[in-house]
């Protein structure tokens, strides 16, 4: 069994039998989805395939090594899920994931139960990250110059160079990092100095954390790590600071905020933000100021200054600004040791420094503040991109190796990173895909996925993971670690570096903690707490905003740093505020789209420093004024079939000494593009979907009896509803893409998502309540409502759509002849029709990543959200071994399981005990369009209206 | 007897004439008679005594038969796979009706329709008066009667006399 | 005889000479030019017909313009369009009879052609539509291996049986009609083709007395039943929608007017075609300028019902105040898709007015040219129901427009070739005018003269 890949495939190989690629690809989809390539790239394709289709585990795999999360069964059941402890990894941190694997192949990840920093919640990355593992368009061997080579060409390769190293101590020897956090890592670059002590070590980060170091630099006087307890806040300043918004620290700063929201009958927190461009952190603020960029530090001064901090003076303010200020400041006043003001990455040194003071003065440092020292640290001496540029180009690097990072797409465009690397002799790029920089190094060096490394990480709260593969590598790759052996002259097995890392660290009975370690997917422990006081001294005021506009960079709410630009599921992804898919755009504020006579979609060039880049615009409603938002993140050349080519790339205008917030010009040209949105409309029109109380009045009114013509069905012991608190969701998404995940929900593409046929079962609609300046904005997650009268499937004519007995409005796929009668009648559209075969599109995610508990739906049949039914069944089946009921929380959704703010809650109303039926009994509980008389059993909780109603408070 | 005539076709150029004609070969006794008109002549068919109310019944069967199959079919649908619909009655009659009205008419002119061909024995391309000469003009501006040979009254001249006496324009002899 | 109907036919002409007249339309066809061009167009849009539909059985409704929320468009709109003009004939026939108004004899078998084939086309539509076609047959009540039957609940399921019967009752009503003239036909015919062709399609008839009597009570029975029918089909028709709690759909008012608009749309389409056939076969002693202006009052009355109906909508919507339906009523007046609400409003209701004037009832072009706004008018009307209720329905966040593609559009003008080849092969084939019933109305007319 286990050699029998490697026979007759070889043979065939051999042979070169076109029958045969026939039968593959009929066998495989996947290989066939593959590009054509050469006979080596076949036989590999040969091999994933056949260990996808579960033949994995030849006897040097070391998943077999891997200890199961539960305890290990006699044997693996085929068709029964398998769960491992491991993580994934964003910009260097933990993810701590549990991944599900059917028969060694894994298909879903979800946050670690038990973990810290998830506590078994996700967030997009951390749920597209399982698509990426099995993305047909990574590396899958090495290469020089494009051609494939062997390992060992590979091993000989870098034996020639430590000779050329070992010369000058390694004086042309570069390397470039990205951000990490392994312990294994550090251990190794450590040791790589210490071979070549001549060697310099480069750091280059996408997503802003060398900012926040000098930040915090420039604020205490030593590189810190800030960690808000917001669980522990009842106020919280945001200085354009989207700690809410995607990144690392979301998941963590959501699970805080929602515990501290939750606090006591009435909000536990309030939030005053001080805004740029609208993101979530603003959109669930009570009170959102919005402010440029460049307003930001004289903003920060005025309210150090009413705080009394010694040396800020009051800058003068608009109308606008003044009554925030007011506001904010007795808030914080008001909550002393409860409170905490923070910043964001664009709004400078001054205002980390001001910042910084306030926290002082209102006592947040160790209640509300936590201070450590940076959890990702490179453990070496590192210096920036830029000075690496100064010595490519003058000619001091002859070695350059790129250890998991694309600089030539991520750099900013004022260094030219390309032309400075051409003048490198030896280029070495090690990553996941030959991307950008791949293509043009000398050597393409593939690793291997988080989910097939031997590795370790560390999550942004400094908590340490042991990363165990949870399959077999299908490709031939290899693990950062095993590469930096080989720089180190060592061949090592996946683990054996990893291992030594941890028996140093673990001391005596090694053993006994490693696999406790690897079962719990946690080592105990996290970055020590550290007491400092910020800089005293003099602040100087923040200089006068530069001339143009202000130009602010976000990384990409889907795609990130343009990481993940090649996942579809990312890519259909509907941003956060925009609901675009698809694509990036130019965030403009409503007054300077009126006075340019801008719409949606019209073509902007952006200019800094003479350097131009356009993009679509987009008319964001609270923005301020004199402001623009550009992604980063698309406008990829070399990420894959699906990625390459959407957007533009916001890193070639983007300056390297002010990455986030630049000065620059924009001017409309004639040009318009199409854009991917899934929500045209985004005025409530005056109908109470979304719903409100106020502390004033916390309940809403009862609702109105429905009478109805037809006798009540018997219900079965269970009935299943569910209860989404609105006003705990901060739109992240994580539900969406969970439900994604699991339940093989389709990627159809740019095209079909702009003629509105977008599949997702779970959408979060998105209202704006108030003028476009500065409106209020709602989140509200809608799945189907599963309604006890339901239209749908009065109109079905062939029984397709019909209720269960516990209360499920469930789709019969194979019975559907697509009359679309069902969605047509359904009031609140949560149907979604498959008008094309969208299984095998080119967007389409690889089979492997399929949940083999759900069906594959074929053209021509309506589908929809199911309550992820087929955890509803393991839950029966698994409580019928026991012979025992379910209890509540027996069966938790895909949706429910990613929110990280626990907005989603699912279970019995049948049950008066259960956390739903609980919830249903809440004032603040009402039904969706409720006179309509379905009766759904998805219901909802009113939004806390912190602001009181009248406009003028309303900032 | 083999050579006995399908009977006498007499040939009339008017409506009242053939009426007229019928009236008095019936007042002659003859009873076995036929006519043939380019459209249909109550006021001959009340002459000849001719009434078929059958039609009539058939269509009320048929009506009745639709009805009862609709409401059955509908109701067994119900009853042999019970289904929880929308939460919808099991036996919603209100939306049976509608089925149950389609099929009622559908059989009722079903019936009609098999029932006038039946009663007509038809279809028959084939019948012995089609071999008169002049019997192609009966669809289009003649009017034709004709007295059959298996009348008991039926005899070749005086039954061609008295036709000629009550004014047919032409006499044929049509032979079985 | 009803004192209208008398001398609507000139009463100058022998019976015989009407079925040479009218047998000779298949026997020796008089306009075989235009036919022939006629046939060329009709051919041409059948086969784009074909084309649009392989396509869409190979890729999947996909390629028309649909999406959520406006899952249905093109193919239902276009399919009750159709079937609201199958409506007329059977209409005309069946009510006129039993009126005894005797100037329909001479429309009704064109009428009744052009039912059938109009049905065709709207019923060949929800099988297009369906996501998968080939299984079309679950539709049907048979012992699945599933299981699984029919629903009877859902007014789908409730339109298969009702074009069905209606089809199939158009078919028998309209046969029955024709038998005699078929005889006709055949005792005309000189060439042994047509002789055998007729001669079979005439099943043998004689023309009996007791046939005749027979024929005629099964005919008139017939006729009392296809009436209701015909109500019954398009109030099912609308129930599609109003049994739906769709805003703008969701309403008692549907069923009537549905109805009536049917009956606009389909005297729109018998008017055309009386003007086009009397032209085209110089039938203008048979279809008189009182036949004409009997066509326009009708058409007249029937769309100020319709007119009636779109007031009544507006009344209905700001008497119940729901704030969804008045969203709705606002988005088909001043919304993306006005265009196609006040494009119906004008095409069926202005041209229309000149209707009162009775020489331009009387005019053919004229009156071509008002049924032609007329059927252009209805099918906005179709197109607006569907859409302007979709596209903006209860939730704001599931809001999105319909623009119909290449294929919406040719699969629409296809089936208009669908209709017109079998409709031109019947002109052809068969007697357009009911020959023995012509000759009947005229001989009354003439005794009414006479004597």
């Amino acid at each position: 069994m286990t050699t029998l890949p490697k026979q007759w495939t070889s043979i065939e190989e051999l042979a070169g039998d076109p029958a045969f690629a026939k039968k593959i690809a009929a066998e495989f989809p996947v290989a066939a989805s593959f590009p054509p390539t050469a006979r080596r790239d076949f036989l590999k394709i040969m091999a994933a395939s056949l260990a996808l289709a579960g033949l994995t585990g030849c006897e040097k795999s070391p998943f077999v090594a891997g200890i199961p999360y539960v305890d290990q069964p006699e044997s693996a059941l085929p068709g029964v899920p398998r769960h491992y402890a491991t993580a994934v990894t964003l910009d260097g941190y933990a993810q701590p994931v549990l991944a599900t694997t059917y028969d060694g192949r894994p298909t879903k990840l979800d946050g670690l139960p038990g973990h810290p920093a998830t506590q078994g919640r996700s967030d997009v990355f951390m749920q597209a990250a399982v698509l990426q593992l099995y993305d047909p368009d990574r590396a899958q061997s090495p290469t020089r110059a494009g051609e494939p080579v062997t390992w060992t060409d590979v091993g000989a390769m870098f034996s020639d160079q430590r000779r050329e190293w070992q010369k000058d101590g390694g004086k042309r020897l570069r390397l470039l990092l990205s951000q990490t956090t392994s312990p294994t890592l550090v251990r190794q670059i450590r040791e790589l100095q210490s071979q070549f002590p001549a060697a310099r070590v480069h750091l280059h980060d996408t997503s802003g954390e060398r900012e926040r170091i000098a930040h915090a630099i420039a604020a205490y006087g030593e590189p810190l790590d800030l960690h808000y307890q917001l669980d522990a806040c009842s106020v919280v300043v945001s200085f354009d600071d989207d700690f809410l918004g995607p990144g690392p620290r979301q998941l963590l700063n959501a699970i805080k905020w929602a515990q501290a929201r939750r606090r006591g009958d009435v909000p536990g927190i309030q939030l005053h933000c001080a805004e740029s461009i609208p993101a979530a952190t603003g959109a669930v603020a009570s009170y959102r100021l919005r402010a440029a960029p460049s307003r930001m530090p004289h903003l920060v001064e005025t309210l150090a200054a009413r705080l009394g901090v010694v040396g800020a003076s009051v800058n003068d303010l608009s109308a606008e600004e003044r009554r925030w200020l007011d506001r904010t400041g007795a808030a914080l006043n008001a909550a002393k040791g409860r409170a905490l003001v923070t910043a964001g990455l664009g709004t400078g040194a001054q205002t980390a420094r001001w910042v910084a003071q306030i926290n002082e003065t209102i006592g947040a440092s160790g209640q509300t503040l936590k201070l450590t020292s940076p959890v990702a640290d490179p453990g070496v001496a590192t210096a920036s991109l830029d000075e690496l540029v100064i010595d490519m180009n003058t000619g001091q690097v002859d070695t350059l190796v790129i250890l998991d990072a694309n600089p030539v797409y991520t750099a900013p465009g004022s260094l030219d990173f390309a032309s400075a690397l051409s003048k490198v002799k030896t280029s070495i790029h090690i990553g996941l895909y030959r991307d950008e920089t791949g293509h043009r190094g000398t050597w393409q060096l593939p690793l291997t996925h988080d989910l097939e490394s031997w590795s370790d990480a560390r999550a942004v709260d400094g908590a340490a993971t042991i990363i165990q593969p949870v399959m077999t590598p299908f490709y031939d790759v290899r693990s950062r670690h095993q590469i930096m052996a080989m720089m180190l002259g060592r061949d090592q097995a996946a683990d054996e570096s990893v291992r030594k890392t941890w028996r140093d660290a673990f001391g005596e009975s090694f053993d006994a903690k490693w696999q406790q370690a690897l079962r719990d997917g946690l080592v105990a422990g996290n970055a020590p707490e550290i007491q400092a006081t910020p800089v005293s001294g003099k602040i100087e005021p923040a200089p006068p905003g530069a001339d143009g506009s202000d130009i602010a960079f976000r990384l990409d709410p889907t795609v990130w740093d343009g990481r993940f630009a090649n996942l579809g599921w990312l890519q259909e992804l509907p941003k956060p505020l925009s609901t675009l898919t698809w694509g990036n755009v130019v965030a403009v504020s409503p007054a300077w789209a009126r006075e340019v006579e801008v719409e949606n979609g019209d073509v902007l060039e952006i200019d800094i420093d003479g350097r131009k880049v356009s993009g679509p615009a987009w008319i964001m409603p609270g923005q301020a004024d004199n402001t623009f938002g550009l992604w980063l993140g698309h406008g990829r050349e070399q990420a894959g079939r699906v990625g390459d080519g959407i957007g533009y790339n916001a890193y070639s205008v983007r300056p390297a000494a002010t990455p986030w917030l630049a000065q620059g010009a924009v001017r409309k040209l004639d040009r318009k593009e199409t854009l991917a949105v899934t929500q045209l409309h985004h005025r409530m029109e005056g109908f109470d979907l979304v719903r409100e109380v106020s502390v004033a009045s916390p309940t809403l009114p009862a609702p109105s009896p429905q009478p109805s013509l037809y006798p009540p069905h018997p219900s079965a012991k269970n009935a299943w509803g569910m209860v989404i608190d609105i006003d705990s969701c901060i739109g992240c998404n994580a539900c969406v893409a969970a439900c994604t995940a699991e339940n093989n929900i389709a990627v159809v593409g740019k095209a079909q998502v702009e003629m509105g046929r977008e599949m997702h079962w779970l959408r979060i609609a998105r209202y704006y309540v108030g003028d476009v300046e500065t409106p209020r904005s709602y989140f509200q997650p809608v799945p189907c409502m599963q309604c006890e009268d339901a239209p749908c499937e009065m109109g079905c004519p062939v029984h397709a759509t019909t209720h269960s007995p516990e209360g499920i409005n469930q789709m019969v796929y194979n019975r559907c002849i697509g009359t679309r009668t069902c969605s047509s009648y359904c009031p609140y559209k949560v149907r979604r029709f498959n008008y094309l075969d969208y299984r095998y599109t080119p967007e389409a995610p690889a089979e492997p990543v399929h949940n083999p508990d759900v069906t594959l739906r074929s053209r021509g049949v309506m589908e929809k959200c199911t309550y992820c039914t087929q955890r509803i069944q393991a839950a029966h089946v698994a409580a019928d071994k026991d012979n025992r009921d379910l209890r509540d929380g027996d069966v938790v959704t895909a949706c429910q399981a990613a929110c990280p703010t626990r907005a989603i809650v699912f279970g019995d109303i049948n049950d008066p005990d259960s956390e739903v039926s609980k919830l249903r009994r809440s004032g603040r509980h009402y039904a969706l369009l409720e006179k309509l008389g379905t009766r759904p059993r998805t219901t909802y909780l009113a939004k806390w209206n912190d602001g009181s109603d009248d406009e003028d408070d309303r900032t | 007897m083999a050579d006995l005539p399908y009977g006498l076709l007499a040939e009339f150029a008017t409506e009242d004439a053939i009426i007229d004609a019928a009236r008095k070969v019936r007042h002659a006794g003859y009873r076995n008679i036929d006519a043939f008109t380019p459209f249909p002549l109550p006021r001959l068919a009340r002459v000849m005594r001719i009434r078929d109310s059958r039609p009539a019944w058939l269509g009320l069967a048929g009506g009745i038969f639709g009805f009862l199959l609709a409401f059955a079919m509908q109701a067994f649908v119900s009853y042999t796979y019970p289904l929880n619909v929308g939460g919808r009655p099991l036996y919603p009659l209100s939306a049976y009706a509608v089925v149950i009205f389609e099929l009622t008419i559908l059989f009722a002119v079903l019936f009609l329709f098999i029932g006038l061909l039946a009663l007509n024995r038809l279809p028959r391309l084939n019948y012995p008066v089609f071999n008169a000469p002049r019997f192609h003009l009966a669809s289009k501006d003649r009017f034709f009667l004709c007295i059959k040979a298996d009348d008991r009254q039926f005899d070749r001249d005086s039954t061609a006399r008295l036709l000629r006496e009550v004014g047919a324009v032409s006499l044929a002899l049509v032979p079985s | 005889m009803t004192a209208s109907a008398t001398d609507i036919l000139p009463t100058d002409q022998s019976i015989g000479d009407i079925s040479r007249q009218l047998t000779g339309i298949p026997l020796h066809f008089p306009a075989r030019r235009q036919w022939w061009i006629a046939m060329t167009i009709a051919i041409v849009l059948l086969v784009l017909f074909i084309v649009s539909v392989i396509e869409l059985f190979t890729r999947g409704v996909g390629i028309w313009g649909l999406n959520v929320p406006v899952t249905w468009a093109f193919a239902i709109h276009n399919y009750v369009w159709w079937l609201g003009i199958g409506h007329a004939g059977t209409l005309i026939s069946a009510l006129l009879l039993l009126t005894g108004s005797e100037w329909r004899n001479s429309l009704n078998r064109f009428a009744e052609t052009m039912t059938l084939f109009a049905v065709v086309c709207a019923g060949i539509y929800p099988v297009l539509h369906l996501g998968r076609p080939w299984y079309l047959y679950w539709m049907f009540p048979y012992p699945a291996t599933m299981g699984v039957w029919p629903q009877f609940r859902s007014p789908l399921e409730w339109d298969i049986w009702a074009v069905l019967t209606y089809l199939s009752v158009s078919v028998l009503f309209w046969y029955t009609g024709l038998i005699p003239d078929l005889a006709n036909a055949r005792d005309r015919a000189r060439r042994r083709g047509w002789q055998i062709f007729f001669g079979i399609l005439a099943l043998g008839w004689r023309g009996s007395t007791i046939h005749w009597s027979r024929w005629s009570r099964t005919y008139r029975i017939m006729a009392a039943i296809a009436v209701p029918l015909v109500v019954s089909v398009h109030s099912e028709i609308s129930l599609l929608f109003a049994a739906s709690q769709m805003p703008g759909w969701h309403s008692t008012l549907f069923p009537p007017y549905f109805v009536l608009g049917a009956a606009f749309s389909g005297f729109a389409v018998v008017s055309v075609i009386a003007v086009a056939l009397r032209a085209m076969f110089g039938l203008g002693n048979l279809v008189t300028r009182d036949h004409l202006d009997v066509l326009g009052k009708v058409l007249l009355a029937t769309g100020l019902m319709t007119g009636y109906g779109y007031v009544f909508e507006v009344v209905d919507t700001l008497y119940g105040g729901n704030s969804h339906d008045l969203q709705t009523l606002l988005n088909r007046t001043i919304g993306a898709y006005a265009w196609l609400y006040w494009g119906a409003v004008v095409f069926n209701f202005v041209p229309l007015q000149l209707l009162w004037w009775r020489i331009v009832r009387r005019t053919g072009w004229a009156l071509l040219l008002i049924s032609a706004s007329v059927i252009i008018g209805m099918w906005l009307e179709r197109y607006m129901i569907l859409v302007t209720t979709l596209y903006r329905d209860f939730l704001v966040s599931s809001w999105r427009h319909y623009t119909p593609t290449f294929w919406d559009w040719s699969t629409y003008f296809g089936t208009i070739g669908l209709f017109l080849v079998p409709f031109l092969l019947a002109i052809r084939f068969i007697p357009v005018i009911s020959i023995f019933e012509t000759e009947k109305t005229l001989l009354d007319e003439q005794e009414a003269r006479d004597g």
